[in-house]
């Protein structure tokens, strides 16, 4: 599929003749690669689940962190190559911290996304506002919310391109977990349906047995926030499957 | 370095004192009322420099949304340099947020706005006005540089040493036994208001020739003007 690719893969700012960036390209192929994440929006909250891969048994699995939490209202699940979120998890915080030193209040979901997508697409961009990165960031991201205009759900990918979504999977598993939320949702989904739903299709599309330990849940309500989904209720959950 | 060429430098002259005055003071007063669904807002329209008027129809207070507006005396200069710059940032964040801005968010922005310059204020005493997220009225009143306070009623300006101990009295029922603070309807306000600007202007040089009021509610702003004496 990519051998036709010659050439034009090697600078970052270079489009082929065809109008293509191939390392941005490249960058969502490694997305592929990466542990399967759910978000599942419904009217009272967000469901955000993912995959975690233990690869060793001497590995302490809490040590794995693929959920995060933006601000007290945001949550954001990754998927790729974890350590390049970092950066972007960090400026989306600082992006928050700042919304509510300047206006006090809440920083919309939407508006998160599109200060991070305004760092993710600085690669190779190094003159204009300090160093840059020298490659996309091979990681997308999904944005859960609570703000003014109730439950959020913004995916983000390695070009900077986001979008609100109903629900939305992301990471190796992602094409048959898309199929099965296309499926299972419906726009009157509770929290507690979509927190089924995505387990369910984790168990699915995950080759590890799925289990409490292997599995993070969090959900973002208005009422709480972002709030981890204690191991327990994840398990009750699971054996109810 | 000779004595000669000593004489001729700088350093050979006598000291002297170089002055850089950067701020005048136009004067202006303003009144703020809020209500549970209204904010009454009204300048006088004098602009002086000393004793001189520069405009007997210039008004103080500058919309910043549908709902919200500001009210701005002091340095001339700087409530224009600060009104500009709110315009700016209010423009950018509706095409950043997609979203007009509200009075309370405004209301943070202002502050920061102000204390960002905290070593060459903007020499302006403010009042944000406007109905909140609820649509009941707020009064948030600046010192110049940035400190915030929400009010039910405030003023500010040249005349303020002879306005707030009236509305302190009449509108908040302060320092007197068993007083109960009246249920601020939009009369009440109008006629305290125009009462306020009345006695101002008897007293203080600075304020006079008329005054503009506006009434925010969800319908919009009305605006209404009133003479005062204009020597």
């Amino acid at each position: 599929m990519f051998l036709t690719r010659s050439e034009y893969d090697r600078g970052v700012n270079t489009f082929s003749p065809e109008g293509r960036l191939f390392q941005v390209e490249y960058a969502i192929e490694a997305i592929k690669l990466g542990s399967t994440a759910i978000g599942i929006q419904t009217s009272d909250g967000v469901v955000l689940a993912v995959e975690k891969r233990i690869t060793s048994p001497l590995m302490i699995p809490a040590t794995i962190e693929k959920i995060v939490q933006i601000d007290k209202h945001i949550g954001c699940a990754v998927s790729g190559l974890v350590a390049d979120s970092r950066t972007l998890i960090d400026h989306a915080r600082v992006e928050c911290a700042n919304h509510w030193f300047v206006y006090n209040q809440d920083m919309k979901v939407e508006s998160v996304a599109q200060a991070v997508s305004n760092l993710a697409i600085r690669f190779g961009d190094n003159d204009s506002d300090g160093p840059a990165m020298s490659r996309p960031f091979g990681v997308a991201m999904l944005f859960a919310g609570v703000d003014k205009s109730g439950a959020q759900l913004y995916h983000l990918d390695p070009s900077g391109t986001f979008l609100h979504f109903c629900a939305k999977a992301i990471g190796s598993g992602s094409e048959g977990a898309q199929q099965s939320l296309q499926e299972a949702y419906h726009k009157s989904m509770t929290l507690d349906e979509a927190l089924k739903t995505s387990l369910s299709i984790l168990k699915q599309v995950m080759e590890e047995k799925v289990s409490s330990t292997n599995v993070e849940v969090a959900v973002i309500t208005k009422e709480k926030g972002f709030t981890r989904h204690p191991q327990d209720e994840v398990e009750k959950i699971i054996s109810a499957l | 370095m000779s004595a000669e060429m000593l004489a001729m430098s700088e350093y050979g002259r006598d000291p002297r004192k170089h002055h850089f005055s950067p701020y005048a003071d136009n004067g202006g007063t303003t009144i703020a009322i809020a209500g549970d669904d209204f904010v009454m807002v009204g300048s006088d329209t004098r602009l002086t420099n000393y004793s001189g008027i520069l405009s007997r129809n210039q008004t103080k207070v500058f919309p910043l949304t549908e709902k919200t507006m500001i009210a701005s005396t002091g340095c001339w200069a700087d409530v224009l340099s600060l009104y500009k710059d709110l315009q700016a940032k209010l423009t950018l964040y509706s095409q950043e947020h997609h979203d007009e801005m509200s009075t309370p968010a405004i209301a943070q922005l202002v502050s920061t706005v102000l204390y960002w310059r905290r070593f060459f204020p903007y020499y302006v005493s403010n009042m944000v006005i406007g109905l909140d997220e609820d649509g009941s009225g707020v009064v948030y009143h600046y010192d110049p540089v940035g400190h915030m306070e929400k009010l039910r009623f405030s003023s500010a300006g040249a005349s303020v040493a002879q306005i707030q101990p009236l509305l302190d009295n009449q509108l908040g029922a302060l320092n007197m036994k068993d007083a109960v603070p009246p249920k601020v309807t939009k009369a009440l306000a109008h006629q305290l208001m125009h009462d306020a600007f009345i006695s101002a202007a008897e007293r203080d040089v600075k304020t006079g020739d008329s005054c503009i009021i506006y009434t925010v509610t969800k319908d919009g702003v009305a605006e209404e003007q009133v003479k005062l004496r204009r020597d």
